[in-house]
């Protein structure tokens, strides 16, 4: 029963932060987009904050530079319980064409935190990384929060 | 007091940290700590080939990607002594205003966003929807748009593109005098922005301020003005204003959407009939080239050996606009919000800026000379 309304609760309304890890910024605008009424995030219960300390869903961009191999996991510690991160593209999944000799990068994100879902793309369409925040996240953040009970 | 703002942060869409020394609720002084993107683009293109360079050179910056790839093909073209075709030249122009299109856009509704208007955001951003529209109809891709090949375009286009991009800018000019009006007009927003994070004219050229952010101070260089394309067949107007604050940076980017749209009807109409790719003898040697992005100057500095790139080292604007922001701008501001909308209307773009380190040993700064850095 308690769970059934936290499922319920959860479900409509996932707070979203953008976590940019060094990547070309081209991810970011696209999550940005999902923001206009076109696409109209808000409709589906979903807020961007941009704030760590309120997140449900981190959204992780980028290849993982050197500064951020401490602070992407302080930050993942600051998301309260449950949490779930999306890496959004191809850099925190493999580095895409920055993970080569010369490049200061250290993919994959999921070395540093558990990444729960990803979406290949350079960049994914806005539609497709909304497709991907409502099939995984009520789920995911269900089965987190059980996992910490 | 300082007040750290960052890496990340509701106001920010990149990763960058503001500290702002304040005095009471006034900020005084501010520095920018950069290098949360650095990812060594430049030591990765060496000793590759030009294919694999202009992917990369794409993925200096996602949302003025599309410049990056142009500089780059100019570059080597100007080393190999090749024209490109007169068709390409007028395909480049149609999606490099686009791109300023979208790019002024999404400048202004961050700006916005930092106001906290929601309205304007909103609808700024409706409006930039249709010019991500026409580029994906034109090129296949939103963002990252793989549009320019050393001696000319990828792929043609004809009247099925035309139209629509026609179309779609018609409804991009009808959203756009009462989104301007709005904002130029609203007394709401006016009251916020006039006269805060104001730059003279004598600090712009001192920070070396660019592109809208420079203009809006009064400096009036374009270098679009210097490229044999817009010299030849277009006619533009160059926006200035001399307010030099955030009223002034934001209206500048605004009032340069009705150009771009103008030369890419311009183009439109001109599109003179050929080849739109013309083969390439690679050569060995040295070039620099200017352009205007949406951002101000972007250089490209190549240097060839024929086949492979030996050196290459860019330059984009946002580096000089995020420093003369917190030299100029930000100084003196009355409160930490103005501080966080100004740092938004100079336009940053971090992944833009993030490619070279300077160590700067006990507070003293070292310039390098060309031959030391390579």
């Amino acid at each position: 029963m308690l769970n059934a309304i936290k499922d319920a609760v959860r479900k409509s309304s996932i707070h979203v932060c953008i976590v940019n890890c060094g990547g070309c910024n081209g991810c970011d605008v696209e999550c940005v987009a999902l923001l206009s009424p076109r696409y109209d995030l808000e409709q589906y219960g979903i807020y961007v904050h941009n704030n760590p300390r309120e997140a449900d869903v981190l959204l992780l961009t980028g290849a993982v530079t050197e500064q951020w191999v401490d602070n992407l996991k302080r930050i993942y510690d600051k998301a309260p319980e449950p949490k779930i991160a999306v890496a959004v593209g191809n850099c925190p999944q493999s580095g895409d064409v920055f993970n080569q000799e010369g490049g200061h990068v250290h993919a994959p994100a999921s070395d540093f935190i558990p990444v729960a879902a990803a979406i290949p793309g350079c960049p994914p369409r806005p539609s497709e990384i909304l497709e991907a925040i409502l099939a995984v996240g009520p789920q995911a953040i269900a089965d987190r929060g059980r996992e910490q009970e | 007091m300082i007040v750290p703002i960052g890496p990340i942060h509701p106001a920010l869409k990149e990763p960058i940290r503001l500290k702002l020394q304040t005095e009471g609720e006034k900020v005084v002084k501010a520095e920018i700590e950069y290098g949360y993107v650095h990812r060594g683009i430049e030591k990765i293109i060496e000793g590759k080939t030009w294919q694999k360079g202009i992917y990369l050179s794409e993925r200096v910056c996602g949302i003025c990607s599309y410049e990056h790839t142009q500089t780059f093909a100019e570059t080597i073209e100007q080393i190999s002594d090749v024209d490109v075709p007169l068709r390409a030249q007028f395909l480049r122009v149609i999606t490099n205003e686009l791109d300023r299109i979208q790019s002024h856009l999404l400048g202004n509704s961050t700006f916005f966003k930092s106001m906290d208007h929601e309205t304007l955001f909103m609808r700024v951003l409706e409006l930039r929807e249709y010019a991500m529209d026409s580029i994906e109809l034109l090129t296949g891709n939103r963002v990252n748009m793989g549009w320019n090949v050393v001696g000319g375009v990828r792929m043609d286009a004809d009247e099925r593109h035309f139209k629509p991009i026609l179309e779609n800018l018609e409804k991009i000019e009808e959203g756009f005098e009462r989104t301007r009006a709005l904002f130029a007009e609203g007394p709401a927003l006016a009251l916020r922005c006039k006269g805060i994070g104001y730059m003279s004219k004598k600090e712009a050229i001192k920070g070396r301020a660019v592109g809208p952010i420079g203009r809006a101070s009064g400096v009036k260089e374009d270098y679009r003005n210097g490229h044999y394309t817009y010299d030849d067949h277009f006619d533009f107007k160059v926006i200035r204003r001399t307010e030099g604050d955030n009223y002034a940076r934001t209206l500048t980017r605004f009032d340069e959407i009705p150009e771009s749209i103008s030369l890419v009807r311009q183009a439109i109409e001109n599109i003179p009939d050929g080849e739109i790719r013309t083969p390439v003898d690679l050569k060995s040697g040295y070039a620099m080239r200017k352009n205007e992005a949406p951002r101000g100057e972007v250089t490209y500095m190549i240097e060839t050996n024929g086949s492979l790139i030996k050196n290459i080292s860019i330059r984009t604007p946002s580096i000089a606009n995020m420093d003369s922001c917190a030299k100029y701008m930000i100084r003196d501001v009355p409160t930490v919000a103005d501080a966080v909308a100004t740092y938004a209307t100079s336009d940053p773009c971090v992944a833009c800026a993030e490619r070279v380190a300077i160590t700067n040993e006990a507070g003293k700064t070292s310039i390098k000379k060309w031959d030391e850095v390579r």
